[in-house]
């Protein structure tokens, strides 16, 4: 029912909106909330609690507490008594089983469940194990909040803005808005955020002001993300004013949490800010004098208030609230009924400190004033009005402890945890506050001990008879405010890399897969195996641009290169490449590739598919170190590349260069690199085999991707995706850096003896192949053949008379070895070729036999022909 | 943590933009060190509660390397500097 | 023995160039626009050295790189800052382009001082150099291989600010 126009109402008395409640039409004017709509029209009961499924009412009004989360909109624990009216809008009851008058549930109130005393999920449900999913979906069903439509996205959308602000005021009250004003006065770059619909649109001379928004926390270097509903702010701030003022705090007392107990800011909004009449009869238990007005109010309002006390003078020693179907129908105090439909209660007020503790600021009790304060503000802060404890006091929240046969006292709503739960984690032991807080979960629901944290401080003061200030508050940790996880996430971009030739691959109907930061084709067609045969039998080409390309030039590039690889390079010619592996000094293989030598003092130097950043890092840092004077360039975007390979290959290439001489078997031989112009395009071109057929390796400015392919295409080249390539350098016992080696793997244990050169000064892991070779051989990567058409999986163990021996790092089905084929890790005395060992397939074992070198053209000579 | 971290060359900026390589370390030099020595170098690092010398890159900035000390317990930075890289032998 | 034509597009005969955000920026609004192909050097050295010709803009992010955008053909400005003593590369074909307006559109995307530019920094969740034209607009280039992404985010966030469809 509402009251006639209030002199600051918030409602639009001209503008009806209406949505549906529960399945049925209600509605409500602009300028209401979806709470004081529905209390308007008559609802009390607005949630059933977390654990007992007791009916709940508007406790706060204010967005402070769990009582009045619905589900809006698909979007679950939405507070409605601070979510503006919207037409159309869907919003259920969750958290209810049947309605929220009758809910099944709330059975658990009565008798006890299973899961009713504090710590249950420690203590049952325990054994037998393989129940554990069951009792999952039993409990999650039966406790906790709403749910999320996994059909539905709620939010259309998030988004992110990076902001900066001079001077950034937390908090609209009084002493927040004169801080925004003086701060304005001196500049621009003030921004005063609060959470509250009062200050919406409101103007402040020179003052952004960002209503209803919540500052979710402070972080390092001034950051503090605001939450202003579908837009996440990121605000940087040079100074940050916090004026988050003070929380009334419930007072703790049997049956504190009956529809129609309320906390007087929140009887104060329904009235001010709605004109609604928020009962009949109510009782008022006043801890300052904020709390006594309310008193004026509602009689004004048309309540009768039969009885106020100001529990600072007229201290009462027993407060209890009796119910009917879960509504305060009378307040009994020191034994006296007084009957009421609502029951306005404080404690007083407790400064809300949270943002500056999070900021570093120290928090420390007043006795006399019985609240915790902050002191100690870390530079740049600044703290203003009753967040200082300015205008605060709290009575003791706790009365009536020990009533026998009353209803419960509850701490903390959030969780449903009372007197008793906290009495007994005491008795079991739970002494300090951080570990209660852990076993009992108080403080750690929705409001985040926005209202129970005082309460239970000062009731574990009580029982363990110490005082409040060696109890201690618990870390202050964001997010202060409830926040969508969407928002936290932002905008859903997850950046992939793209080859200029991508969307060829994907016109040609490839699958695409993630290969590192890659997106990549698995293979054009169904039989990968098709895509093997046309490079073993005519031509094949494959999207390289992945792999990782930098220059290195410099007149000590020779130098810097030899410091970091194993290899020689100062002895090679210009227009020659060399195979090459990089290892930690620890002696690990990082990475391994291709090193061609283009000038005196330039080489350039391919890398595996993902390790382009990270050897670019790595030889930068280096450098940096050493200080050699070389430059390092990552032209790996800038340059696309492809390998042309098969039998064709040299035929197909010169119908595409100026002068087929440049690519006949002299000009070009094995291992040469050479700059050509290939259909009209510069390329670098490279002749390696890492396929093992004939190949060269075009590297080209990426713009000229799609020509290029196209052409290739066009002479007869058939697209091969990673998977074909996998079984073709498997064929060659090629080895993939991270995949057939791991953190263990050293350049002597996987078959490189021959590559460094120990003569060398130094190269970085010089030291470690010394060691290793001077240390007892534990295992060694080898080649092998099944003996049967099985394919192991990769990491599939290897069992030498009957006990793991090694493991398979790779494998694969060979048509052109005829065999299913693969490397493994084997005890260096079973790596005789053609020693025969057994391989664990699908629970059975199945025989295998090393073979060394490659399994196809073992002699090189298709690759160099 | 997101505490601002300055760059020699662009300033100061959220510490996301960098890489850190950890720790300054020695690297043995000379003849063959002690198996104990190389694997002190290789894998221990003091881990100090307090202020420590480390390698910064600006990887998406200038994605210029530096040095910094940082006090490890409060993320305030003493000091920063560049590189000042031992001659090639 | 080489000049490194093979780095340049301009190099490539005509007509066998493509942007690598022309699919991403298919029907964009005209608040976007594609600067993919616009010559652009990467330099290393003493880029003191360096001097800018007509039309062309340095951007220097340390003592020792930088970056040359220029009007004018790439491949020859690489000879001519060479000869000048500093090293220099055509990145031209390594770097995807977007021309941009307005000072919260470019906050949706990145938490660089947008008083404080030319700078290199996160855009998009990715590495990119952002300059400042006159009033609110800007120019924003990311390594090619990421730029179709970075395009779908700044057409996101057009639509989030609702000044796209
Ligand atoms: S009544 Fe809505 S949050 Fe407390
Ligand atoms: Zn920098």
């Amino acid at each position: 029912m509402r009251l006639g126009p209030q002199p600051r109402e918030l409602i639009d008395r001209s503008q009806r909106v209406l949505f549906t409640f529960d399945g049925r039409a209600a509605g409500g004017y602009t300028g209401d909330t979806i709470g004081s709509a529905l209390y308007a029209s008559g609802q009390r009961v607005f949630s059933r609690s977390f654990k007992y499924h007791r009916p709940r009412g508007l406790l706060c009004c204010s967005g402070h507490c769990p009582n009045c989360l619905m589900t809006v909109d698909s979007v679950p624990n939405v507070r409605v008594c601070v979510e503006p009216i919207r037409a159309g809008a869907v919003v259920e009851p969750q958290n209810v089983w049947g309605s929220l008058d009758r809910d099944a549930l709330a059975v658990t109130d009565k008798i006890g469940g299973p899961f009713t005393p504090v710590g249950f999920y420690y203590r049952t449900m325990i054994r037998p194990r393989f129940m554990w999913p069951l009792y999952e979906k039993v409990l999650r069903n039966l406790a906790g909040l709403g749910k999320v439509d996994e059909r539905h996205h709620g939010h259309s959308r998030y988004d992110v803005e990076h902001r900066r602000a001079r001077v950034l005021v937390v908090g609209g009250g009084q002493s927040g808005r004169a801080a925004a004003l003086a701060a304005a006065t001196r500049g621009p770059g003030v921004v005063l955020v609060d959470e509250g619909m009062r200050l919406r649109g409101a103007e402040l001379e020179g003052v952004e002001v960002l209503a209803p928004a919540r500052a979710l926390g402070i972080w390092e270097g001034g950051l503090v993300p605001v939450d202003a509903g579908g837009v996440l702010y990121r605000f940087r701030a040079e100074r940050i004013v916090v004026a988050t003022g003070a929380l009334e705090q419930p007072l703790v007392f049997p049956g504190n949490d009956l529809v129609g107990v309320m906390l007087p800011d929140g009887v104060r909004r329904l009235i001010r800010d709605f004109a609604i009449r928020p009962a009949s009869r109510a009782v008022v238990l006043a801890s300052d004098d904020d709390a006594l007005e309310v008193a004026d109010e509602l009689r004004e309002a048309g309540v009768a208030v039969p009885r106020v006390v100001d529990l600072r003078t007229a201290p009462l020693g027993r407060i209890e609230a009796k119910g009917r179907r879960g509504r305060v129908s009378a307040a009994v105090l020191d034994g006296r009924a007084v009957e009421c439909d609502l029951v306005v209660a404080s404690a007083g007020r407790q400064p809300s400190y949270s943002l500056l503790a999070q900021a570093g600021a120290r928090v420390e009790y007043e006795p006399s004033r019985g609240i915790f304060v902050p002191a100690e503000l870390p530079a740049g802060f600044e703290a203003l009005g009753a967040v200082t404890g300015e205008g605060c006091a709290t009575v003791h929240p706790l009365r009536s402890s020990g009533a026998r046969n009353g209803d419960k006292s509850f701490v903390c709503v959030c969780e449903d945890v009372t007197t008793k739960d906290v009495d007994r984690a005491i008795a079991e032991g739970f002494d300090s506050i951080e570990l209660s807080k852990r076993y009992t979960t108080v403080t750690m629901g929705p409001c985040q001990g926005k209202l129970c944290q005082l309460a239970s401080i000062r009731l574990y003061a009580r029982t363990t008879g110490v005082s409040e200030a060696t109890v201690g508050t618990t870390t202050a940790r964001p997010p202060w405010a409830p926040v969508e996880l969407g928002l936290l996430a932002g905008p859903h971009h997850e950046p992939a890399r793209r080859s200029s030739i991508h969307f060829r691959h994907e016109e040609a109907g490839a699958t695409i897969q993630w290969a590192g930061p890659w997106k990549r084709p698995y293979a054009y067609g169904e039989h990968p195996e098709d895509e093997v045969r046309a490079v073993h039998e005519s031509l094949g080409v494959i999207d390289v641009s992945t792999l990782g390309k930098i220059l290195v030039e410099g007149p000590q590039a020779v130098e810097l290169l030899e410091r970091l690889y194993p290899n020689r390079f100062g002895d090679m010619k210009p227009g020659r490449i060399r195979y090459g592996v990089i290892t930690s000094d620890g002696g690990r293989i990082m990475d391994d590739g291709t090193i061609a030598r283009l000038a005196d003092d330039l080489f350039y130097v391919t890398t595996t598919s993902t390790g382009a950043d990270a050897v670019t890092a790595w030889f930068e840092w280096w450098n940096a170190v050493w200080g050699y004077d070389a430059e390092i360039v990552n032209v790996t975007g800038a340059l696309a590349a492809v390998n042309l390979a098969g039998p064709r290959a040299r035929e197909a290439l010169s119908r595409l260069v100026d002068d087929p001489d440049d690519v006949a078997g002299d000009a070009f031989r094995y291992l040469d690199a050479k700059e050509l112009d290939v259909a009209g395009v510069p390329c670098l071109a490279l002749r390696i085999g890492f396929v093992g057929e004939l190949g060269y390796e075009l590297h080209f400015a990426s713009p000229a991707g799609e020509h290029l392919w196209d052409r290739l295409v066009a002479e007869g080249a058939w697209p091969f995706g990673l998977e074909p390539q996998r079984v073709l350098r498997l064929e060659k016992a090629h080895i993939i850096v991270g995949q057939d080696t791991d953190s263990e793997s050293n350049l002597l244990s996987a078959g490189m003896s021959w590559l460094p050169k120990l003569e060398k000064d130094d190269f970085v892991g010089k030291l470690a192949v010394e060691h290793v070779a001077r240390r007892e051989e534990v295992e060694r990567l080898v080649g092998f053949t099944m003996e049967e058409d099985v394919v192991p999986a990769e990491g599939a163990q290897v069992v030498i008379e009957g006990r793991p021996g090694g493991r398979v790092t790779s494998a694969r089905r060979s048509e052109a070895v005829g065999a299913v084929i693969g490397l493994a890790w084997l005890p260096p005395e079973r790596c005789e070729d053609g020693t025969r060992f057994e391989i664990r397939v699908d629970r059975r074992t199945v025989g295998a036999r090393v073979r060394h070198g490659a399994f196809y053209d073992a002699s090189g000579a298709r690759m160099r022909a | 943590m997101s505490f601002l971290l300055p760059c020699p060359h662009c300033g100061p900026r959220p510490v996301d933009e960098y890489a850190c390589f950890g720790e300054v370390t020695t690297r043995p030099a000379g003849e063959s060190p002690s198996l104990r020595d190389l694997t002190e170098y290789v894998y221990f690092r003091d881990n100090v509660a307090g202020v420590q010398r480390e390698w910064w890159q600006h990887r998406d900035g200038c994605g210029e390397w530096f040095l910094a000390e940082r006090d490890t317990r409060t993320n305030e930075v003493l000091s920063i500097s560049e590189p000042e890289p031992a001659p090639p032998v | 023995m080489t000049e490194l034509r093979f780095l340049s597009p301009s190099q490539c005969a005509e007509g066998s160039t493509a942007s690598p955000l022309r699919r991403a920026l298919d029907g964009a609004p005209e608040q976007v626009r594609d600067l993919s192909l616009q010559g652009v050097l990467e330099l290393r050295g003493d880029i003191a050295r360096v001097e800018a010709g007509e039309g062309e803009e340095l951007v220097r992010l340390s003592p020792r790189r930088g970056f040359l955008f220029t009007p004018g053909d790439p491949f020859e400005a690489v000879a001519r800052v060479r000869a000048a003593g500093v090293l220099a590369y055509d990145s031209t074909g390594a770097l995807a382009g977007l021309a941009l307006e307005g000072e919260q559109l470019m906050r949706r995307l990145t938490d660089l001082e947008l008083t404080k530019l030319p700078a290199a920094g996160p855009f998009a969740r990715v590495s990119a150099l952002v300059l400042r034209d006159e009033g609110e607009r800007f120019r924003v280039y990311v390594p090619q291989e990421l730029g179709h992404d970075v395009a779908l985010a700044v057409l996101d966030a057009l639509a989030g600010l609702e000044l796209a469809p």
